[in-house]
């Protein structure tokens, strides 16, 4: 017990250090090389302009991080329902594959002025900017993992004439639960960089279109705090993913470790 | 609702009728035989053991028999029709060696899933618990299957299997995995089940010991693909317990089924092991 807590102290400790080190090493090297701020503004300078308007970075954040779990939720459950269809017929797979390759190989970059012609400076195009970055990974994963089950099962259920729809939620979901969290941990900072480039491109809100502003005002210090409030929103997105995973997924562990 | 086709007035068909099957698996642009002019019948309420060296095609049979697998020849019927018809009457129970449990479900969900399939019935939530008990794992009903031994899982299988009151139970080497003491014990515990239930049984397994000790009859399988060698009748006494097997029948049944399959698979270091007194 006393054990466990020592190491999860050092657990956060660790990292937290460690940042430490590099921000304390960082902010020396700014001050005795006197860099300019517009070319690297010390870590002092950052949180300066980081709790110079907080609202502002705070706001960016709250429409980016909706645009990304908007999209990486559209592209999940499309994703997961084509994966049904694909995981049913192999005749279907091998139609559907090559739309979702395509999907998967255009540039993100190419098709978001497209999408805000289509569908303005709105939520909209950002979402699917974002379900689109996303989608392929989940698709792929949400295939294997629905044809991932454990045969012997599959025979059992038959045996006692589980209908097909029987063996749909009781086995074939559930088993593929551990394929479509490994693609949400792909897919999660995926859906940020989807959503940030939207906004990048389009320069209509959020994040996105902070580091545009701040860019074109070389106000470097403000560049770098979006920088840092992406990372932050990248790594909660991340262990929100996680922490459900290990709740959902605590049979999967313990099933593994054998 | 379980015992209307266990009414006496039902004539004795038999459970299991299986004619001239063979099959044939596809493999790269041939097939390869796997079974071969098999005949097989399964009595009500009998319990028949098939034992047979690796690769004979037993589990082959089975999974025939549990309609999972449509053979390439021969006949099949299963409670008087098509084994797909069989199957829709959810009186099948199926263990293989390798459990295939639900490893997102703890011990006692693993079990009540087959009810939540097939319907409960009168009493379930009580059978369910005696059934627990009695394959040994009552005490590890909230665990789940990842935290259990081999054997333990086993066992769930087990009481996963019977626990909608099958009328025909396949067994593919379910003690396989299991020590040498479990073994005995579950033996025993399905012979008791099997007593009560009145349910047939076809039991794969690899024990010559296992085959004589449980069975009505003992079919030995031989050869690739698989044939039936010889069907030996077991009329030793019912309830069997572990003293039969000082019996000098016991004995020489062991022997006789262990000839079989040494005279097919021509070990000359197992004939050293056989008793004396073969007949
Ligand atoms: N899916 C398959 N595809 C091709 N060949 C198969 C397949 N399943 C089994 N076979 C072949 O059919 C034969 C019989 O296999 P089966 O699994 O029925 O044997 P078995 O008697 O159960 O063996 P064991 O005692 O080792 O379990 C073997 O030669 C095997 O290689
Ligand atoms: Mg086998």
């Amino acid at each position: 017990m006393k054990r466990k807590f020592q190491r999860n102290i050092l657990i956060l400790l660790t990292p937290a250090l460690v940042s430490a080190l590099l921000l304390a090493v960082w902010e020396t090297w700014v001050r005795v090389r006197d860099v300019k701020e517009y070319l690297l503004p010390a870590p002092s300078a950052i949180l300066a302009a980081l709790l110079d308007d907080p609202g502002r970075f705070a706001e960016g954040a709250r429409l980016s991080l909706q645009a990304a779990i908007g999209g990486l939720l559209l592209a999940s459950l499309g994703a997961f329902i084509l994966a049904v269809a694909m995981a049913h017929s192999r005749a279907l797979e091998r139609a559907l594959y090559p739309p979702a390759l395509a999907l998967k190989v255009t540039p993100i970059v190419a098709v978001a002025p497209l999408f805000t012609i289509w569908f303005g400076f709105g939520l909209a195009p950002k979402v699917l900017i974002a379900a689109m970055i996303t989608f392929f990974p989940m698709l792929v994963n949400s295939v294997v993992g629905l044809r991932s089950i454990d045969p012997r099962a599959h025979d059992f259920l038959r045996t006692i004439n589980a209908s097909t729809w029987q063996v749909f939620w009781r086995l074939r979901v559930p088993s593929s639960l551990p394929f479509v969290f490994a693609g949400l941990r792909i897919s999660v900072p995926l859906s940020l960089i989807g959503a940030v480039v939207a906004e990048f491109l389009s320069g209509s809100d959020g994040i996105g279109q902070l580091i545009l502003i701040a860019n074109g005002d070389f106000d470097t210090p403000v560049l770098f705090g979006a920088i840092f409030v992406l990372a932050a929103m990248g790594i909660l997105l991340t262990a929100s993913v996680a922490l459900v995973e290990r709740k959902v997924l605590f049979w999967y562990q313990s099933s593994v470790r054998l | 609702m379980t015992n209307t086709s266990r009414d006496s007035d039902v004539p004795p068909e038999p459970v299991v009728e299986v004619r001239h099957l063979s099959h044939r698996y596809p493999v790269g642009n041939e097939t390869v035989g796997a079974l071969t002019g098999v005949d097989l019948t399964v009595n009500d309420g009998e319990f028949v053991a098939v034992i047979g060296p690796s690769g004979c095609g037993k589990t082959t049979l089975l999974s025939i028999i549990a309609g999972l697998l449509p053979p390439t020849g021969g006949q099949v019927s299963v409670f008087g029709s098509d084994t797909r018809a069989a199957r829709r009457s959810q009186a099948l129970g199926l263990v293989t060696q390798d459990p295939g449990l639900l490893p997102w479900l703890d011990v006692a969900s693993n079990v009540l899933l087959t009810l939540d399939i097939t319907g409960p019935h009168d009493g379930a939530d009580e059978y369910v618990t005696e059934l627990l008990e009695r394959v040994g794992i009552s005490r590890f009903a909230r665990y789940y299957p990842g935290q259990l031994s081999g054997g333990m899982r086993q066992r769930v299988a087990l009481a996963r299997a019977l626990v909608h009151h099958p009328r025909l139970l396949l067994m593919d080497e379910p003690f396989g995995a299991l020590d040498e003491i479990s073994r005995e014990e579950m033996r025993f515990e399905l012979l008791k089940v099997w007593e009560q239930e009145q349910m047939s049984v076809v039991f794969v397994t690899h024990s010559i010991r296992e085959a004589v000790l449980l069975a009505d009859r003992v079919v030995v399988l031989t050869g690739q693909p698989g044939r039936v060698k010889d069907v030996i009748e077991i009329d030793l006494d019912r309830p069997r317990t572990a003293s039969l097997e000082d019996s000098p029948r016991y004995l020489s049944l062991l022997a006789d089924v262990r000839g079989l399959l040494v005279s097919e698979t021509d070990r000359s270091d197992l004939v050293h092991a056989i008793p004396g007194n073969r007949r």
